[in-house]
């Protein structure tokens, strides 16, 4: 096990526990439904202007290609990126990665870190290692921003403040400030603009995620709508870019179709507000721009992806996509998972990045309807749904043996036709007896725990439920 | 007469909030002018371009109404996020490359031309000469990156500065620039 797991040490309760206490929220299921809802009709006018599945078969192509040719081009980034004048530091994990950046801002004497939005960063647990280490880190992402001022972690890859409405966010600025702030949402976002000019202004580092790195010429790109990404990687006199090992492409050509991708099946437009394409550091005879930069390419249980059966987990893009398509996110929001990663990639990625004995993610893979909305909304193609199937096999082999010997016979069982036949004879008296105006809602046993939180048809189509 | 690609960089920057016009050369001193008034900017940052030296827009758009700099502005940090002096600047920029379709301005990092220049100001002014646009990313970016060394720093500019982090409602002006225009100019 890393020593820096993916999933959140401090987050409470298990993954049942929060899903529940989640459900019971209706604010938060009310901001959930408007923002999948917003997403749903942007992806649709995307579907309309632009021959989305035959780009997304194009993508899955790239991405596959990338992740087969990773070493070399891992090799040609640092190589193009190192003639540049940057830095490349490549961190085997999650603990290498932070001590990097954390020797770096002792070194440079520094002590504010202005940082734009990264999954990779969350992932790493980068903000706790710099403040361990005394730093003081500002997201500048509003949404991050939001989240980190009310000690939260993202619910969504891209709209990490989704689940908050504009009166919890006035709260929050009034605590930060302490001063009034208006709760309509032009004035919200003019508050934080104000704000974080003094960071951007006074930082030392900026901190930068990678949304994608192009091998041929040894540029990283970072894709955003808001402008902090620009200035947090043109301001400061350092700019550290951290990134997952995986997110990379050889040339130009393909980088330049992932980048239309992207904002289309994020934010439902077909183009980002800005990209941002750094090749190294300001040029001596530049007169902004970093005077230094750094690459962290981090593995963090990566490279052991590739050439397994998960490997078409590392073709993720990270538009978010699948978790607004998802019926279990859509319920529930992210931070019930308790991982950066949530919804139907969380589901798979944390596990499968933490290793099969990290049994803090292991029911994750469960967390799901398995009814493939999240494949097809993926834009890369990524048969998420198979892959949840596969993680679920993995976590299981970690269960207890009198369970695994249950499954296997009841596997076993269900397979012989004549058994099968019986066993629906069987379930169907059951229901008879169990059945109450057309449901049973409690099991005896050991089975009641299935029924603690779903209640089964007796009847097909089934009965409205009674009120 | 303004070419169809010129007119599809405008439609889908003004779809996301941003605006334009196609000018000609004679006519993009007095089209700024105007779009400087019309969001009241006191000091411009003009990028040091052989364009805008050609165009004469420093020498028409100085006098008592604003402050014309040209870059590197010698101002700090603090100055040019707007917390110190005037809060309504402007950013003059030449665009290297533009994507009709998608409405996305390119803008490379230069010895007269800042990263910041465009999105630590409170508006962005583009110009474009209609000679630079491209049906298409990879062939922007091919221009970019095949033909010279890569800049520095290629930014990719397709709207005003906008966040939906707040109930997913897309609002304008978290960090970058208020208020976006682009000036393609025909022939």
């Amino acid at each position: 096990m890393s020593e820096r797991p993916v999933s959140y040490e401090d987050v409470t309760g298990t993954l049942r526990e929060r899903a529940t206490e989640a459900l019971g929220d209706e604010q938060l299921r009310t901001n959930l439904r408007a923002s999948a809802g917003s997403w749903a009709a942007g992806r649709k006018r995307m579907d309309e202007q632009y021959p989305f599945q035959e780009m997304r078969e194009k993508g899955r192509e790239i991405r596959t290609r990338a992740v087969a040719e990773l070493p070399q081009l891992l090799d040609q980034l640092e190589e193009n990126l190192t003639a540049t004048g940057g830095v490349v530091y490549r961190a085997a994990d999650a603990a290498a990665a932070c001590r990097y950046v954390v020797e770096l801002a002792q070194r440079e004497g520094a002590d504010l870190v202005a940082k734009s939005k990264s999954m990779a960063t969350e992932e790493i647990k980068l903000n706790e290692a710099l403040e361990e280490a005394g730093l003081r880190v500002v997201e500048t992402d509003l949404g991050e921003w939001i989240i980190q001022l009310a000690g939260q972690h993202p619910s969504h890859i891209v709209a990490p403040a989704v689940h908050l409405n504009r009166e919890e966010v006035a709260d929050l600025f009034e605590q930060e400030s302490g001063g009034p702030v208006e709760n309509e949402r032009e004035a919200l976002v003019a508050h934080a603009r104000q704000r974080l000019r003094e960071v951007f202004a006074t930082a030392q580092i900026g901190v930068s995620g990678v949304n994608l790195a192009v091998a041929e010429s040894g540029t990283i790109c970072v894709v955003e709508n808001e402008g902090n990404g620009r200035l947090v990687t043109a301001l400061p006199r350092i700019h550290v870019a951290v990134m997952g090992m995986e997110r990379i492409v050889g040339s130009w050509e393909d980088a330049a179709h992932i980048l239309e991708l992207l904002p289309m099946a994020a934010i439902g437009d077909d183009a980002a507000g800005y990209v941002n394409l750094i090749t190294g550091p300001r040029r001596p005879d530049e007169t902004d721009g970093p005077e230094q930069f750094h690459l962290v390419i981090v593995d963090g249980g990566r490279s052991a992806l590739r050439g397994g059966p998960f490997e078409e987990i590392l073709n993720c893009i990270r538009c978010g996509a699948c978790l607004y398509a998802c019926p279990m996110w859509k319920s529930v929001g992210g931070q019930a998972y308790g991982s950066p990663y949530s919804g139907p990639i969380g589901a798979v990625l944390t596990p499968v990045l933490e290793g099969p004995h990290a049994s803090s993610a292991g029911q994750l893979p469960h967390f799901s309807s398995l009814c493939g909305a999240c494949h097809e909304a993926c834009p890369v193609g990524i048969p998420i749904h198979d892959l949840l199937v596969k993680a679920r096999g993995q976590a299981t082999e970690q269960r207890p043996r009198s369970e695994r010997v249950g499954m296997w016979l009841w596997s076993r069982l269900w397979s012989n036709p004549v058994a099968y036949g019986i066993g629906r004879r069987l379930a169907r008296a059951g229901a008879r007896v169990l059945g109450r105006r057309g449901w049973i809602e409690r099991l005896p046993g050991p089975a009641g725990a299935w029924t603690s939180q779903r209640d089964v048809p007796t009847t097909w189509p089934p009965k409205p439920p009674s009120s | 007469m303004a070419t169809e690609a010129a007119q599809q960089l405008i439609a889908a920057l003004t779809r996301r909030r941003a605006s334009g016009a196609v000018v000609s050369a004679d006519e993009v001193v007095a089209a700024l002018d105007r779009q400087l008034d019309a969001w009241n900017v006191t000091r411009v940052v003009l990028a040091d371009d052989p364009l805008l030296e050609q165009l004469g827009v420093a020498d028409a758009l100085g006098g008592d109404r604003r402050e014309v700099l040209t870059w590197p502005p010698r101002l700090g940090a603090r100055e040019l996020l707007g917390l110190e002096g005037p809060a309504a600047t402007c950013g003059v920029s030449v665009s290297v490359a533009a994507v009709a379709p998608r409405g996305t301005l390119m803008l490379a990092a230069s010895t007269g031309q800042g990263r910041a220049l465009d999105a630590a100001a409170a508006y962005h002014v583009s110009l474009v000469p209609d000679d630079r646009l491209h049906d298409s990313l990879a062939g922007a970016l091919g221009q970019v990156y095949r033909e010279g060394p890569p800049p520095s720093a290629l930014s990719l500019v397709s709207a005003p500065s906008r966040t939906s982090d707040i109930e997913k409602i897309s609002t304008l002006g978290a960090h970058g620039a208020l208020g976006l225009h682009a000036l393609v100019i025909a022939g």
